[in-house]
């Protein structure tokens, strides 16, 4: 009893085990729920089908063809945030002309939900990749241009003129001081970004519909396949749990670490 | 507050000085619509010049008169309340349910953990993700939209709840206990003030999500609401109703944050901050 008792303890140290550990009970529950026929198979599959259609999509090539649809369109999205949201975030922090020119034009577009543009988008795309592209790009761009403004803004301005009295130039003043310190409010829009950019994506992919696992799922509800619904849900938690944990977490962790340290300074 | 931004200190300034902070408001409220009225300059010149077709992009003249006409006829009053109906209703279960059980759930912090990854999980799907499965258990219309709101919400407050509550410092709940105060009081006067601001974070980044997807579920499932109007308008080709349509999402989520949800957020962490200082 005891040695299973310990190995048990072991067992729960493992990082893998704390984050799987929940989601087999979760599925074990389901199962169950399933089993006992509450509701009609139907409209509630188990986890058994779900497998099931799974390995019968991907062994389709379906799939992988999905999913790799989708992820390239988070990636353009994300790397357009990057390279134009940083500089202009940067641009507007910087400059206080620009800066009271362009925030309420942020505000203001920030808030025009990316998927109210939709229906506009199809009127000049029509029912295309470019629609899609420019949702997601819109989507991520904005909450990039924001924190990384507010993040420029927010960098004491004690370090600025310690730096600058340390002889730094302007450059330097840039590279080494506003750009490390605005670099935690950059992660966090990447984050903010990317979270609202995934959902337009799924959002455009129902509605514009050519392929993904938005528009798979919304193929499955029109010929009523629960299971494939299911499916696509599941991996798109899976898909953004990958995303977080090997990206945005990596990332965020060591800039706020660094961040602390530069609080710490003054 | 900023060193740059030197607002903290005439907030505190004495009562003689109001007339003057009023000004100073008022003068930063011209500053924030200069741009927008100048954005709809340009946009209206634009169009002029380059003769651009109704079909493609409406001048702001057009939208202006779809505002009227909409107005008029009663639709844009209609459309509105719908959507903020939905929102409020969904809303309101999930932040009501969502709290209780949160706190439930964080008093243990064995089942805290357990439960956390699964939320982590659920609140990654919030909204659109389940517009297929919405529309299919409740059929299109107010049921779906109204469980589409209350999932994007329920799963991010119920989330941020717990955080705030497991982050109490137990030097805190120890304190109140030993000064000999019982559960009940424990829970009102330490858990629920303690975990205010991360719940607070968690409705107002929740509703973000739960507008964006309301549209969303409007465009798909429903036949009234603002994202209705905006993919019926494009049927038609109604480019003036579609912008209205924009700018309307836009303007009631800017009021709605900026006017209700952060000056409520803010106040929260003030009040955490004070809490803080006292641990």
């Amino acid at each position: 009893m005891m040695p299973l008792r310990r190995w048990l303890r072991r067992l729960l140290t493992y990082p893998a085990v704390q984050g799987a550990g929940p989601f087999v009970l979760l599925v074990a529950l389901w199962a169950v729920v399933v089993q006992l026929e509450i509701y009609p198979r139907t409209f509630f599959p188990g986890p058994q089908d779900v497998l099931r259609s799974f390995v019968n999509l991907v062994y389709k090539g379906v799939l992988p063809t999905y999913l790799q649809d989708s992820v390239t369109r988070l990636a353009v999205g994300a790397g357009a945030g990057i390279c134009v949201g940083i500089p202009l975030g940067l641009l507007i922090g910087l400059h206080p002309a620009s800066y009271r020119f362009f925030w309420p034009l942020i505000i203001f577009f920030q808030a025009i939900g990316d998927i109210a543009w939709l229906p506009i988008l199809l009127i000049w795309f029509g029912f295309t990749l470019t629609t899609m592209t420019f949702v997601i790009v819109y989507t991520v761009i904005f909450p990039m241009i924001f924190n990384t403004a507010l993040g420029v803004r927010t960098v004491p301005v004690e370090m600025i003129r310690a730096a600058q009295s340390l002889g730094a130039s302007r450059w330097r003043v840039l590279v080494e001081v506003l750009l490390p310190g605005a670099l935690p409010n950059v992660i966090t829009g990447l984050r903010n970004g990317l979270g609202y950019g995934w959902r337009a994506l799924i959002a455009a992919e129902i509605i514009v519909g050519t392929s993904g696992i938005g528009f798979m799922m919304f193929d499955a509800r029109r010929s009523g396949s629960v299971v494939e619904m299911i499916l696509g849900m599941i991996l798109l938690g899976i898909l953004w749990y990958v995303v977080d944990a090997w990206i945005l977490r990596p990332a965020e962790r060591a800039t706020i670490e660094r961040w602390g340290l530069v609080r710490q300074t003054p | 507050m900023t060193p740059r931004d030197p607002s903290g200190v005439v907030a505190a300034a004495p009562a003689a000085s109001r007339p003057r902070a009023a000004a100073r408001r008022l003068e930063a409220g011209l500053w924030f619509a200069a741009p927008l009225v100048l954005l709809v300059l340009v946009w209206a010149a634009v169009v002029r010049f380059y003769h651009v077709p109704l079909r493609v992009f409406p001048a702001p003249a057009d939208v202006a008169g779809a505002l009227l006409q909409q107005a008029r006829s009663g639709a844009l009053a209609g459309h509105s309340w719908h959507s903020l109906r939905r929102v409020l209703v969904g809303t309101t279960l999930a932040v009501a349910s969502s709290i209780p059980l949160g706190i439930a759930i964080s008093t243990n912090r064995h089942v805290a953990a357990l439960f956390t990854p699964i939320l982590r999980f659920f609140s990654v799907l919030a909204g659109i993700a389940w517009i297929p499965l919405a529309t299919l258990w409740f059929g299109y219309g107010f049921g779906a939209i109204t469980f589409i709101i209350f999932n994007a919400v329920f799963f991010i407050v119920l989330y941020n709840t717990i955080l705030g509550v497991t982050s109490i410092p137990q030097v805190l709940r120890d304190a109140a206990r030993s000064l000999g105060a019982n559960r009940w009081q424990v829970l009102t006067e330490v858990l629920l003030p303690g975990a205010l601001p991360n719940i607070v974070t968690g409705i107002r980044t929740g509703m973000g999500f739960a507008w964006r997807g309301l549209i969303a579920a409007e465009i798909i499932a429903t036949n009234a609401g603002l994202g209705y109007m905006l993919f019926l308008a494009r049927d038609f080709y109604r480019t003036e109703v579609i912008v209205l349509g924009m700018i309307l999402i836009g303007a009631i989520w800017v009021l709605l944050d900026r006017l209700i949800l952060a000056p409520i957020e803010r106040r929260t962490i003030e009040r955490w901050g004070l809490t803080r200082a006292v641990a």
